[in-house]
């Protein structure tokens, strides 16, 4: 599903979010959104869900104005939006109940989904009885079940651990090759943006607008990032994190 | 699980401490004063045996029971209605919430000379004053709670195309289950009380405040501690071994 912003404006009372923001997303695309904090990049997101409106401009998703949430379009947040009162199980077939399947066939689907990302035998778990990065397998899951045609994903893997999150990137890679919906990103994780996307923008401070396109298409996606180091150092220089520095400094996570 | 059975076995024993103490402290002004005055225990539980086995008891039993019965059971249902429809209401809620202070800082005894008046002589003023009792904690809790469930949890289901029903049925109200359960807690404490002192004024037909302000009345002290202990015995009955049961029931997912 193609995805169109055209001269998008939001602000918050005087607060200028985003400014006469142009793009074109294409279908089948992957697009991650980088950027210092509070720049924007998830109103854009809430926007393409339909939870926001932009203040002025339009907003299109294959070709009709997003005016509300579809579960055509659908988003992944980056920690608590599994319900705590359901087991993994309910809390992935909910997505099919919502749209007034019945019971039966939401449960069916859901195990499948739930051992499509490895969750086999934890249906009956609560989401506080599993760790994180099981949480966010589920979360995929639930996004996954209903077949979106968008995909949109909120910092997902934000509050996991190094070796979880690279975990977590090849699941959501894997789930994205065999479903093919258009993905939109967002991301404080370089590395993560440059393993899933086939284009990186860079955003600058608010009031957001691109720094910088960067296309990946012709790179394969792997963790060894050797092969991104070009552009890496190129989209971590435009982030204001100068990579020639000889002391091992944790910039880098200071602007994260 | 073995957590909340040794907290369980604890709380227990707490309790038969605490009633081998007021028992015991009951008995020593016992023998301190006159029999007409204040009976001993045993006298007590005597008589408590005897009216066990007379058909009178039970009759102000079911007719004390059913009044609480259909007073708080109409307060609840009212009450999550309003505090549901209030929490999500941003323009009335403060307005709302500010009235039902208001009205809750009245005792709810001090209704029945209105309702008495209003309603004729008859079970229909204690039905109304319970109700009233149960009916602003239960509102003040599920609205408090509403107002304060997670916005991811709303906007997930937004996402997924949750109607406002099932938003309503699968989110909100889950979300807002345990503090309705305190708020039902505090409102049966509430209820009990104005049921026992609105049959006490009232005085109409059976029922144990009735017969706790008739043993007064005809200066029968027995009977007035024998009406005391039944009235505590049933209370944390009810609310230490029923409501605390539905509780576990209902939140079996905190539990684990």
């Amino acid at each position: 599903m193609e995805l169109q912003f055209s001269q998008v404006t939001k602000s918050f009372g005087d607060l200028n979010v985003i400014k006469q923001f142009d793009t074109t997303i294409s279908n089948g695309e992957i697009v991650a959104l980088v950027g210092p904090s509070g720049c924007g990049k998830s109103t854009l997101l809430h926007m393409l869900a339909g939870l926001q409106q932009p203040s002025s401009g339009t907003l299109t998703a294959g070709g009709a104005s997003v005016a509300r949430p579809s579960p055509e379009r659908t988003l992944v947040f980056q920690e608590h939006a599994l319900y705590p009162w359901m087991t993994l199980l309910d809390n992935v077939a909910l997505a099919l109940e919502f749209q007034d399947k019945p019971r039966k066939m939401a449960l069916a689907e859901a195990h499948k989904w739930l051992s499509k990302v490895k969750l086999a035998g934890f249906e009956d778990y609560y989401p506080h009885q599993v760790s994180g990065g099981m949480r966010q397998r589920c979360a995929l899951a639930r996004a996954f079940i209903a077949r979106p045609k968008v995909l949109l994903l909120d910092e997902p893997f934000g509050a996991l651990d190094a070796l979880t999150r690279m975990t977590l990137q090849s699941v959501l890679k894997d789930l994205i090759e065999e479903e093919r919906p258009t993905v939109v990103l967002v991301t404080h994780d370089v590395d993560e943006a440059l393993y899933l996307a086939d284009r990186v923008m860079v955003f600058s401070q608010r009031p957001a607008t691109v720094l910088k396109e960067v296309e990946l298409g012709h790179i394969p996606k792997t963790h060894d990032l050797s092969v991104f180091a070009d552009v890496r150092r190129e989209v971590l220089n435009l982030l204001g994190i100068d990579t020639d520095e000889h002391t091992p400094a944790d910039s880098q996570g200071e602007t994260a | 699980m073995s957590n909340s059975q040794t907290t369980g076995v604890a709380s227990k024993r707490a309790y038969v401490a605490a009633i081998a103490i007021i028992l015991f402290f009951w008995q020593v002004a016992a023998w301190f004063l006159p029999d007409f005055l204040m009976p001993d225990v045993p006298v007590a539980l005597q008589r408590l045996w005897e009216e066990l086995n007379s058909g009178e008891f039970y009759e102000g039993l079911g007719n004390s029971m059913s009044r609480l019965g259909i007073g708080y059971g109409a307060a609840l249902f009212f009450g999550i209605i309003l505090g549901l429809v209030g929490g999500t209401l941003n323009l009335v809620r403060s307005t709302l919430k500010a009235a039902i202070i208001i009205l809750q800082s009245i005792p709810s005894i001090a209704w029945v000379p209105l309702f008495l008046i209003l309603m004729g002589f008859g079970n229909m003023p204690i039905i109304v004053v319970v109700a009233i009792g149960a009916f602003f904690p239960t509102a003040l809790s599920v609205m408090n709670a509403t107002e304060s469930v997670e916005k991811v949890h709303i906007s997930a289901a937004r996402v997924m195309g949750a109607s406002k029903l099932q938003m309503l049925k699968r989110v909100y109200f889950p979300a807002v289950t345990p503090e309705l359960i305190t708020g039902a807690q505090l409102a049966f404490g509430n209820a009990w009380r104005a049921l026992i002192s609105a049959e006490m004024i009232v005085g109409f037909s059976a029922g144990l405040g009735k017969s706790l302000a008739y043993s007064g009345e005809i200066a029968d002290m027995t009977g007035v501690m024998t009406n005391i202990l039944v009235i505590a015995i049933l209370a944390a009955v009810i609310d230490q071994v029923i409501l605390e049961r539905i509780k576990h029931r209902l939140l079996r997912y905190q539990y684990l």
